[in-house]
């Protein structure tokens, strides 16, 4: 395993009941960077993801092999608790999904849950995650207002903020632009560009110049099989596998 | 809107193609026009200079708006930055053989000119027409086979200009009055070895095209 590698799949398997939905998929993903999933719908790229802080366990007849380790630790052994890890490897969803609260009570939410009751330092979280989400100056007089209130692109950042406020090392995202104008999905690219600085950013799209511009490395996921694994610029220019170059240049999916 | 995509390349491609040919002829012409001291042609020549820039314009626009309006990327992005790469190549081969049609009518010179071929300026030109003939076909075709050698046909014309050099010094040192057309000739051996460095260099992007690898060819 390399030595900046925070979380990895090992031969990973997947079944929704007698459906496979994964097959065998081993990759490394490196900390302090942006990890892209490209791959028609269907290929198990937000199966994949979920896998990582084991968000698929919840669901019914969903069976696993292999293994998915964090930091070296295997995530899906006995002892590892479910809850410690999603505060951990975080994740933000296709559509903005914000409480029905203020935008303050969003960010303090996880804080509060995982025991945090003092309001100064309360306080301090809510900037500081509103801060690194680019939302800051945005919603500073108003935090009292519902996060309803907020754009779309404004309740994705403030979704990203929720996220970051209990500390993750890891922040998933299932196709957080989908939902986005063009101008909000620039934002949030950008700020995928910063949180790069501190976490280690996992991203799954269907918009390829979006995996071109904001990751350092690129996987091209196909009925369930990790097909090609590298940096971006590589599978961009000159990919390795004919099924990655016929996708990415669409020729099909 | 895919098919739209490829079908937008295709023409992109046919008309890079177009142009080298285009381009390929003006040398060839203009080197017949100088064995056969044939002004009429070499003056035909010198006007195709026109829309042979044109034809570069035009390709030069079309490549950028296909880039504008469809991002693309891994094999199709290589194949329209050899495109560009390509036309600039070709439009200067196309200006070599234009430079040599010039040649041809500043000398303008009724006796016959056997300077030309005792100066191999013929068997140089059919080597390097067929480098830059290859260079096109391999970027018709996608077939490396043909630009394999490239390298070593282009030691060949570069050894080739050498020697014509030195004959022609000995050609002027023999008789002072062929300076000036010894000169000339000596000028499109000069514009024939970089039309073989550019067959070379539409080699490469063609290399790059199919492979996605970048190579020196010298």
């Amino acid at each position: 395993m390399n030595a900046d590698t925070i979380l990895a799949a090992d031969r990973l398997s997947l079944w929704y009941g007698d459906t496979r939905a994964l097959e065998e998929i081993t990759m490394e993903v490196p900390d302090r960077r942006v990890t892209a999933l490209i791959g028609p719908s269907g290929c198990g790229k937000s199966t994949l993801i979920r896998c990582f802080n084991r968000m698929n366990d919840i669901l019914p007849g969903c069976r696993i092999e292999g293994r998915v380790t964090f930091h070296g630790q295997n995530v899906y052994d006995n002892g590892s608790d479910p809850v410690t890890l999603r505060r951990r490897i975080g994740m933000v969803f296709q559509k903005p999904n914000p409480f029905p609260k203020s935008i303050y009570e969003n960010v303090a939410y996880g804080p509060r849950v995982h025991g945090v009751r003092d309001r100064k330092e309360l306080d301090r979280i809510v900037e500081r995650s509103l801060r690194r989400a680019a939302l800051w100056d945005e919603v500073k007089d108003r935090l009292s207002h519902s996060a309803m209130s907020l754009s779309g692109g404004q309740q994705q950042r403030l979704c990203i903020a929720r996220t970051l406020a209990v500390e993750p090392e890891v922040i998933l995202m299932d196709e957080p632009c989908s939902a986005l104008d063009p101008i909000a999905t620039a934002k949030v690219e950008a700020l995928i560009g910063e949180l790069k600085e501190q976490y280690c950013v996992v991203i799954v799209t269907h918009n390829m110049q979006q995996a071109g511009r904001v990751s350092d490395y690129t996987g091209f996921m196909y009925l369930g099989r990790l097909i090609e694994f590298g940096e971006t610029t590589q599978i961009f220019e000159s990919p390795a596998n004919e099924l990655t170059e016929n996708y990415i240049t669409g020729r099909f999916g | 809107m895919k098919d739209r995509f490829h079908e937008e390349m295709a023409n992109l491609k046919s008309g890079v193609l177009d142009m080298g040919f285009f381009a390929e002829r003006m040398l060839s012409d203009a080197l017949r026009a100088l064995k056969e001291n044939d002004c009429g042609l070499a003056t035909d020549v010198k006007e195709r200079k026109v829309a042979l820039s044109e034809k570069n314009d035009a390709l030069e626009e079309e490549a950028y708006r296909i880039i504008a309006l469809y991002q693309p990327v891994a094999r199709d992005m290589r194949e329209i930055a050899c495109a560009l790469k390509t036309i600039t190549s070709v439009e200067r081969i196309g200006r070599y053989g234009k430079d040599i049609a010039g040649v041809v009518l500043s000398l303008n010179d009724p006796r016959p000119h056997d300077l030309v071929s005792a100066l191999s300026l013929p068997h140089m030109g059919d080597l390097v027409l067929s480098m830059v003939d290859d260079a096109l076909r391999a970027y018709e075709t996608g077939d490396l086979s043909r630009i394999a050698h490239h390298s070593r046909r282009d030691d060949v014309i570069d050894a080739l200009r050498h020697t014509i050099f030195r004959e022609g010094i000995t050609y002027m040192m023999e008789d002072p009055r062929t300076i000036t057309r010894c000169m000339n000739y000596l000028m499109v051996a000069r514009y024939l070895e970089r039309c073989a460095d550019h067959s070379c260099k539409i080699a490469e992007k063609v290399h790059y095209m199919v492979t996605g690898e970048k190579i020196e060819i010298r």
